[in-house]
Parts: structure tokens; sequence; C-alpha cells
């Protein structure tokens, strides 16, 4: 028998809408406070603690960047999968851990492959 | 309705009430570790310097934001504001005036789980937005620190969910009635401090943003409102996570004494609560006083062999002996 869908919350979805919109406008409206520039030179130089001058962006590892993205993606499919686990069964608790670890694993490996993981 | 429930979420007990137990937990944090170290700490905004974040913020955020040459503007300008609200957005589903939170749903602690990841991984696209040599230095470091606490404290997470049969943190506080969790998995609660101590970035896993390093680490070239947004971000995830163990482990707003009046049991619990908060407060603060900063591999190295199988043989101790 199939069961019927628990009622959903509508504040489970609005609250955390709320909250970041809320937090956006206050963050706009607290920027009035002071004042804003940019440019080149000078002062807009990175920090560079008075040793030479830093490479140019391009030398960053942007695959990184990309990884931490596909990271939360693959993540949130593990949480889900782990959500199941209400069922009377430890199944999906241990497919929750091999998914979570073999994440890691990947994610871990990854970075080792594109040089992420000099620091 | 409608109304109330959007000023608990922003106002009382959501919002607006964490931000100031975040700056309170500022001080807290700074006057500990000054008395801990014979200092004196903030002394002269309010009583006993107790305004002194509050002070901190506003003139941070009153300077000038200068935007680093290099930098990605859109990421830099609008990422403080999102970081900001990973903490944020959590706070919501932490019961604190009775054994419901604002918001509930049956999962919701993976929801949590999920911004606990999207708040370590806002910190590091900031730091890659910045441009600087510190910043990615210190963005390598932090998702080198991530891969290592991240499990573990997920494991140490999903323990409390298991014993409880309910990935709702308002089921878990709601099965503690009888016993907290922290004593059916003591390892799971020293797990998940520990690898809270890494997500907030305090000693001994201070390393992304170790000062005396490589600068500010990933927030060197942050300046005025962002540096602002980002310091407050850190103290309220400071709350955040204090209020998430003690849900999770410590019974939440529960007590030994009940009253029949709704009013003055929401009042008690709301005093449990906040007592249990500041003892876990507490415990980070000494904590993060008492150890020195380790370098990045050790972290790693740690995590990964001492508190990832330390929360694997809590989960597997708890699904042998008190799974039903």
């Amino acid at each position: 028998m199939i069961g019927r869908m628990p009622t959903l919350d509508p504040f489970v979805i609005a609250g955390p809408v709320l909250i970041v919109v809320a937090d956006i406008i206050v963050y706009v409206a607290v920027g009035k406070l002071g004042s804003k520039s940019s440019g080149k030179g000078g002062k807009y130089q990175p920090f560079t603690g008075g040793e030479e001058q830093i490479p140019a962006r391009g030398t960053y590892q942007s695959e990184l960047f990309v990884f931490a993205a596909l990271f939360m993606v693959v993540e949130a499919f593990a949480l889900i999968v782990a959500g199941s686990f209400a069922s009377p069964t430890n199944l999906y608790p241990l497919l929750f851990l091999a998914g979570g670890g073999g994440v890691i694993v990947a994610v871990t490996w990854w970075l080792m492959l594109v040089g992420g993981m000099r620091y | 309705m409608i109304a109330t429930e959007v000023a608990e979420i922003l106002l009382f007990p959501g919002l607006t009430f964490f931000v100031w137990v975040a700056f309170l937990f500022d001080w807290l944090d700074r006057k500990t570790s000054a008395r801990m170290q014979q200092r004196v700490g903030p002394l002269l905004a309010g009583p006993s310097g107790v305004l002194q974040p509050v002070a901190d913020f506003f003139k941070l955020t009153s300077k000038e934001e200068i935007v680093p040459e290099f930098a990605d503007r859109f990421i830099f300008f609008l990422g403080p504001a999102l970081f900001f609200s990973a903490p944020a957005m959590g706070i919501i589903f932490i019961p604190i005036l009775g054994t419901t939170a604002i918001v509930s749903n049956q999962y919701d602690l993976l929801f949590v789980l999920f911004i606990i990841a999207f708040s370590a991984l806002m910190a590091a696209f900031l730091g890659y937005a910045a441009a600087g040599r510190w910043s990615t230095i210190a963005m390598g470091r932090l998702i080198a620190q991530y891969t290592g606490y991240e499990i573990p404290m997920i494991i140490a997470l999903i323990t409390p969910a298991i014993l409880a049969h309910s990935l709702s943190i308002t089921g878990i506080v709601q099965a503690q009635q009888s016993i907290w969790y922290i004593v059916l998995a003591p390892l799971s609660f020293i797990v998940f401090i520990v690898s809270a101590l890494a997500e907030l970035e305090k000693p001994p896993f201070d390393i992304p943003s170790a000062k005396t390093e490589i600068v500010g680490g990933w927030m060197t070239e942050f300046s005025g409102r962002p540096l602002a947004y980002i310091k407050l971000t850190k103290n309220l995830g400071y709350a955040f996570l204090s209020a998430l163990a003690v849900s999770l482990f410590l019974g939440g707003p529960l007590g030994p004494i009940l009253f029949t009046d709704p009013m003055l049991q929401a009042a008690l619990y709301f005093v449990y609560f906040v007592v249990k908060l500041l003892f876990v407060g507490f415990l980070i603060f000494v904590i993060r006083t008492a150890l020195a900063r380790i370098k990045i591999d050790q972290a790693v190295r740690f995590f990964w062999m001492v508190i990832t199988p330390l929360s694997l043989i809590q989960l597997a101790f708890i699904m042998v002996v008190w799974w039903k």
C-alpha cells in the first residue's frame, strides 16, 4: 500500500528564501555606510606582504573552483540517498556511508590529478 | 499566523536573535582567551566591553571597500552576503522555545548538512574570487582541510539521527526526552566538536586563516562591509554549530523541570537552551585558546587517521547495540 505524502510546511522553503532576501537587502543597505573603490595599480594590487608581485590570475587552479561546484551537486545527491533511511533497515545508512566516502575519495583523487592540492 | 511565523524567522528566536548571540559569542571568545592569557580583553564599549564586537562591525562597515585589480567583482561583492546566509538559514531548524523548531521537515538535518558544506565552499569561492597570493594559498588549505573533516562531521551528525530514527532535528530533540544522546554516543559528540573547530577555522585548525603565516588567509583582500560580514558570519557559524550540538546531543531545550503554563514553559525551555549553548560555546573557547595551530598535512592526517575511524566506531557501535 502506498502511503500518502506528508504535507509540506510552506515555510520549509519560504523560510530560507525569506532569510536570503532579508540578508541581501540588509547587506545592500549597510553598503551605503562606506565608500567603494576599484581600479588598477597602487592600492588595488593584491597584498604581497612585501614580496615580489603576484603572478597573473590565469595561473591559479580554476579546476578546483569547478570541482567545488560538482562536489556540492554530488554531495547533495548522496544526502538525498541518505534521506531514505527512514525505512526500518540499516541498508540506507550504509549506502550513505559508502556514497559519502566514495564522493570524498573521488574528490581528493581528482584534486591531486589536477594539481589543486598544492598549498 | 503568517506574520507570526515571519517574525519568528526574522526576529525571535530566528535571525536577529542569533546575530546578537553571534556578537555575544565573539565577546565571550575574546574575553575567555584574554583571561587564559593573563590579558584584560575588550573593556571599553559597553559594560565589560560586551558591545565591542558590535562597535567593530559598524566600524568596518563604514570603511572603504577596495576591490583588488584581478578580483572577480560579482563574487567579491555578493559572496559575503551569500556566505552569511548559510548559517542564517540553518538556525530556523533549531528548536529553542519548545521541542518544535520554527520550521521543521522530516529531512531538515540533510538540509543543515548541505548548509555546512555550502558554507565551507563559499569560503573557498571567496578566497578564489579575491585573486590574491595569500587568499589562493588559503583556499587550497581550506579545501584540503574540508576533505578531512567533512566526512567525520557528517557521520557524527547522522549518528543521533539513526538513534532517533529521524532525519528531522525536531524529531531528534523529541526523541531525547528520556536520555540525551551525548550519553549514548559520546564519541560522536567529541568528533562533532573537533570537526566544528575545523569548520570554524579555530585553533588548532585555523590553518586557512593562519595570521602569522599567510597574512589574513582567504580574507586578506577583503575590507569594509564584506570583511565585516565575513567576520560576523564566522561568529554566526560559531553560534549555529553550538546550537546544533545542543540539539543533537544535549537534548536541545529539554530540561528536568516542567511547568503547566505554556508561557512559563517556553521561557524555561529558552533558559535551558541558552545555558547549554553557552556551555558548548565555552568548551570551544577554551579548546581553541589552549591549543596551538598544527600544519595542514597534520590536520588532514589527523582527521583521516583518528577522527574518521572514531566516528565510524561510534556509528558501528550504535548500529549493533542500539539499532532497533
